[in-house]
């Protein structure tokens, strides 16, 4: 699945360490989200689009395949 | 206030020096059991044997409070880890079953104590490979 959560990150000027501190979850999680080597949970993805105010499909879209 | 990542990092921490504390317990007792003599039935050995159980019980606690407190990343690193490393335990002892009925094995070289080490290996092996993964 690919994401624009570094892009969005970036926008922000937020580090990987503050975004993993306002998801609750490691920077090991936030760095295997942007790099592509996995995939969310549903809800930590909400809790994504929620933080950045946008829709799942906005930030989430799965690869050239159709498998997530 | 301490926060969900820092929280997460000091239950790491605690479970990994109850580990340190457990291996330590664990070489100190097998020390002094072969400083005591041959084995033999006494209640002063048993108790001794008996030692690193205290420091695995808190290294248990702490691990189980770190996993549960632990992402969801983290989670599947350890699912995976374990998904490696208990498989492996069986084969190694089933290789080992099956070896001891085609010869006799030392005992010497292959008992509980030459065995159980290989666990821990596997299951630190299964993390380093699955926390590779997702590097």
């Amino acid at each position: 699945m690919r994401n624009q959560l570094r892009i969005l990150r970036a926008q922000r000027e937020w580090s990987q360490a503050e975004l993993s501190e306002r998801l609750g979850v490691s920077r090991q999680t936030v760095n295997a989200i942007e790099t592509g080597r996995y995939d969310p949970s549903l809800p930590l993805a909400f809790h994504i689009a929620k933080l950045f105010e946008k829709k799942i499909e906005e930030i989430f879209e799965p690869d050239g395949s159709g498998n997530a | 206030m301490m926060t969900e990542t820092a929280n997460r990092s000091s239950r790491g921490t605690e479970a990994f020096v109850w580990g340190i504390v457990w291996v330590i317990s664990y070489f100190g007792a097998r020390m002094a059991l072969e400083q005591m003599g041959e084995p033999q039935p006494d209640l002063g050995r048993i108790l001794v044997a008996l030692v690193p159980l205290l420091p695995f019980v808190a290294f248990l606690w702490k691990f189980i409070s770190f996993m549960r407190a632990a992402d969801e990343l983290e989670r599947r690193i350890q699912l995976e880890a374990l998904a490696i490393a208990f498989p492996l335990a069986m084969v190694l002892l089933m290789v080992l079953a099956l070896v001891q009925l085609a010869t006799p094995l030392n005992p010497n070289d292959w008992s509980y104590r030459h065995v159980w080490p290989f666990l821990p290996i596997f299951w630190l092996g299964g993390q380093a490979i699955a926390r590779r993964r997702y590097q």
